[in-house]
């Protein structure tokens, strides 16, 4: 791969180890809570946090390099932008320090300015500038050097709400134009699922799962994978329960499920399942009739989404659902309330040790 | 807003304000308004303030050279003995000058342990000469820029040096284009302290540097010789230092207090 990087950094008691890959015009998204290390990772490849192990770039080996002679552009969160340098001089930067003469700098910094922030003064400074604004000079300067990597270090952190879908669409075409490996640092589920080829998911310091974002959907390796994909996660014991059903035990609840083909009729110990919050109906009364699994909860909380409503759910065990705005206001579902959520025993995908989900 | 005083704080803090402006009151009285200009600009005030112009603005480039990169050292260094070489840089500050003086003859004079090397080999001598009295002056006044300085780049966000080092920037092109005009403001004040303590070095300079005339004799030392026979002149002279000592004041009113005014700010 064009990237090879496998590092590990010590911060006080303990330590980042990180490995993974990325391949060029690849866009990989570094993701987890605040504090996993994914910032601390991406300094390392920069070369900004002492860290051991590797980076290796085309087959040269990066880690005994200097920042300034890795050839690595880095969008910084909040930009990093030179409080006392003009916008224009800001981009022009990186080509000023590999020696490039003042005149083509600038020349150049303004071609990208008019490419990446056509909007921005680029006389102005960079104190002047909105939080948007300031990102995509950032993104002007990472790549005005022309580097080999690109790294995005939380990209949305500053930005408001109303100027992310527009810079998310630049950073989808600046991606797409960027010939390298690429990585995208960031805790935001929409943009790492809407930018990134891959997802290389850190919890606490290790990588816990790597995938396309569809993989890492249909089989979370752990709470956090699946929590960040937007899906429910179980884990338990698998029994046989009257012939083709089964039943999931996780925690205290019971969950019936499709007993699969392909397994023999005998109980399996750390089986996981997945199942879509879109696949759970809400109910206001206990619903009579099909539905195997019916829940009993109060409402935690309501998030919407442009016209979908996620409603996290304290029921046992705990359920993510989704549900149209429109259904939200017609059951009067609210924080607090009392509700039954159902699904049916085919929604409920089993991940057995050993088998390809596909099989079952 | 509700304010009150103890009436025994007004009195002391009365006498406390009459205590430090009496003395600039008896200079602004006793002072020859009348001739002040013609006393002023005979030849031997025109030298002295000349002189001290040139030994103080010298000594302020000295402490800038050599005290910002010391600063920077201090402030982003990581080794041994930092705690110590910060104390060993502030100590002029509160050293006696004369003591001051005392030290530099035996390190920098004629039989000092360098002074006696640098007049052998490079046929240089300090002691009663200008570049002397610069010496002097640099020694006193160095500490201000390095503790000023020094706490502009502690202030600094380090995200900056590493955001620029990424960016393809070598250490001292970063220092020359992002931290230097980030510090700016306290590289002035540390410059404008070092210069106005610099005007008014006198047991230093007196001790290791003598009291020459148009050498090294700067206002100082010549109101002090003056005041023996002419204490109009000597008035005068001083003059000359409080209205310079008001102007540093004046210019750096916010950094050197640090206080904001409430009666007059937001309140």
């Amino acid at each position: 791969m064009p990237l090879d990087v496998d590092v590990e950094i010590r911060r006080g008691d303990r330590t980042i180890a990180v490995a993974f890959e990325v391949g060029d015009a690849e866009t990989v998204a570094l993701v987890g809570r605040n504090g996993a290390g994914k910032t601390t990772a991406l300094e390392s490849i920069a070369g900004i946090a002492a860290a051991t192990g590797r980076v290796v770039l085309d087959g040269r080996l990066l880690t005994d390099l200097p920042p300034e002679r890795r050839g690595i552009g880095v969008a910084f969160q909040d930009g990093m932008l030179f409080p006392k340098l003009s916008v224009l001089e800001n981009v022009a930067f990186p080509l000023r320090a590999a020696g490039v003469g003042r005149d083509i700098a600038r020349t150049r910094a303004r071609e990208k300015l008019t490419e990446l922030a056509p909007a921005v003064d680029p006389a102005a400074r960079p104190t002047m500038l909105s939080g948007g604004e300031r990102q995509r000079v950032a993104l002007a300067r990472a790549l005005a050097a022309e580097p080999k990597v690109l790294l995005l270090d939380e990209p949305f952190a500053a930005v408001d709400a109303e100027a992310k879908p527009e810079l998310r669409a630049l950073l989808r075409g600046t991606l797409a134009d960027f010939a390298g490996p690429r990585i995208l640092v960031t805790h935001d589920p929409v943009e790492a699922m809407t930018l990134a080829d891959r997802l290389v998911l850190l919890e606490d310091g290790r990588v816990t799962q790597t995938g396309t974002p569809e993989e890492v959907r249909r089989r979370p390796a752990t709470r956090y994978a699946a929590e960040f994909v937007g899906t429910n996660l179980f884990q338990g014991e698998l029994v046989p329960d009257e012939p083709g059903v089964g039943i999931l035990r996780t925690g205290g609840a019971e969950l019936t499920v499709v007993w699969p083909d392909a397994l023999p009729t005998a109980s399996i110990l750390d089986v996981r399942a997945t199942l879509s919050p879109a696949e759970i109906a809400l109910h206001i009364e206990e619903p009579h009739g099909s539905p195997r699994n019916v829940f009993h909860g109060a409402v935690e909380e309501v998030a919407t989404l442009g016209g979908r409503a996620r409603i996290r759910l304290r029921t046992a065990p705990p359920l993510v659902a989704e549900l149209t705005t429109g259904s939200v206001d017609r059951l009067g579902i609210a924080p607090g309330r009392d509700v039954w959520a159902s699904c049916k025993a085919v929604e409920i995908r089993l991940m057995v040790p050993g088998e390809e989900p596909d099989t079952l | 807003m509700y304010r009150r005083v103890p009436l025994s704080f007004v009195v002391l803090g009365a006498i406390g304000a009459a205590f430090v402006a009496l003395p600039v009151l008896g200079l602004a009285l006793r002072a020859p308004w009348g001739r002040i200009v013609e006393m002023l600009s005979g030849p031997g005030a025109r030298t002295a303030l000349r002189l001290s112009l040139e030994v103080s603005l010298l000594a302020t480039v000295c402490s800038v050279v050599f005290g910002v990169p010391l600063a920077w050292i201090l402030a982003r260094g990581t080794f041994r003995g930092r705690a110590l070489l910060r104390a060993l840089v502030i100590l002029p500050l509160v050293l006696p000058p004369v003591v001051a003086g005392v030290g530099l003859l035996q390190a920098l004079g004629r039989r000092g342990i360098v002074g006696s090397w640098l007049e052998r080999f490079a046929g240089v001598q300090l002691t009663f000469t200008t570049a002397g009295a610069v010496v002097a002056a640099t020694f006193v006044s160095i500490p201000l820029v390095v503790l000023s300085a020094e706490a502009g780049f502690r202030s600094l966000d380090p995200r900056f040096e590493r955001a620029a080092a990424v960016l393809g920037a070598k250490p001292g092109y970063t220092l020359r284009r992002v931290i230097l005009p980030m510090v700016a403001p306290q590289l002035v004040a540390g410059a404008v302290l070092a210069w106005a303590r610099a005007l008014g070095e006198f047991g230093a300079t007196i001790t290791f540097a003598g009291n020459l005339e148009g050498r090294t004799q700067t206002v100082p030392l010549a109101v002090f010789q003056t005041l023996q026979t002419d204490q109009e002149g000597a008035i005068a002279l001083s003059l000359v230092l409080v209205v310079l000592s008001i102007c540093v004041l004046v210019a750096l009113r916010d950094r050197i207090t640090g206080i904001q005014d409430r009666a007059t700010g937001t309140g």
